[in-house]
């Protein structure tokens, strides 16, 4: 697939173009597709990197980044998600109705209410979805 | 009066309100009991199948255990279906069986609301395709502050529950501050 290119110039430490080069050297390939390689790389461990996430939701719930944006960075489903899911919220469920107050715990429950304190620490509480 | 609404909710909608009532310690929300609120306000459905999957989850000691016992206590007011025999398959788009069930219930019934925790994950897209797009799909925080927007649960509670469920779930927090704004913080 050949896709249009855009010429990128900029200026990096000798030192890490020094480092770049020889392993361009030794794998035999250009110094552009080092750098392709790399970027690529990089874009997608953030596309995964949980802090990056939570930022690129809060600036897209905020209105600072737009859908497509989202969709170029997370991809099409992940990025449909998110805005659906931000649709929803103006969304009103239908009401809810209470006739006559709420019945005590006794007769609503057949038995006593269970209570956990954290007696058993090894067990995480994260577990359902 | 008019009858109430119709909900069908999923296993893990049924034990997140569950949660907070069972949880004794202290970073747990107190004061208000979302689960039984959320089974008087609507009449709630589910496959049989729900049942047993409370079932399996009791028994470990634990807190989900623990929210298991406390939702088997209250099956007295879910109407029950048995879904298994009239759907053969799971339906598309790799959703589990137990989430299949639910949604091919509702589609049945007519259902006015569908309240899922699947929204986490791109599950949330095929949970809305297989609802023909009926806008009806809401989540337990969702719910949560409809609640307390009718004076129905406390918005103090509510927020305290919203905190709660940030804290001890990995549910996308910007999603639950977005409806923290939008429907509580007007209320105060």
């Amino acid at each position: 697939m050949s896709e249009k290119k855009t010429r990128v110039d900029f200026n990096a430490p000798q030192s890490l173009v020094k480092r770049a080069d020889t392993v361009v050297e030794i794998l035999d390939i250009s110094r552009t597709r080092l750098l392709i390689d790399a970027l690529e790389d990089e874009l997608e461990n953030l596309a995964n990197d949980e802090e990056f996430r939570r930022r690129l939701s809060d600036a897209f719930y905020h209105d600072r980044i737009d859908y497509d944006t989202v969709e170029t960075i997370l991809g099409r489903e992940e990025a449909m998600r998110m805005k659906l899911l931000r649709a929803s919220i103006d969304q009103s469920p239908a009401i809810p109705q209470l006739e006559d107050g709420l019945p005590s715990d006794d007769e609503f429950y057949n038995g006593e209410i269970p209570e956990w304190t954290g007696a058993n620490p090894s067990v995480d509480d994260e577990s359902n979805g | 009066m008019e009858a109430k609404a119709v909900a069908v909710v999923d296993t893990n909608v049924l034990l997140n309100l569950a949660t907070p009532v069972v949880d004794g310690r202290q970073k747990a929300p107190s004061g208000s009991d979302p689960l039984k609120t959320l089974l008087m306000v609507y009449n709630v459905h589910v496959p049989a199948s729900v049942l047993g999957e409370l079932t399996d989850a009791t028994g470990s000691g634990d807190l989900l255990s623990a929210a298991a016992d406390l939702v088997l206590q209250a099956a007295d007011h879910l109407t029950t279906h048995n879904v298994e025999a009239q759907l053969g398959e799971p339906l598309e788009y790799g959703l589990d069986r137990g989430e299949s069930e639910c949604i091919w219930l509702d589609n049945d019934a007519g259902a006015d609301l569908f309240i899922t925790d699947e929204f986490n994950t791109t599950n949330y897209l095929f949970v809305i395709l297989a609802l023909d797009d009926r806008n009806i799909l809401f989540t337990t925080p969702h719910i949560l502050c409809t609640l307390a927007s009718h004076e129905i649960l406390p918005s103090e509670y509510v927020s305290a529950a919203l905190t709660y469920y940030i804290d001890t779930k990995s549910w996308d927090a910007q999603y639950i501050d977005q409806l923290r704004h939008q429907k509580l913080e007007q209320l105060d």
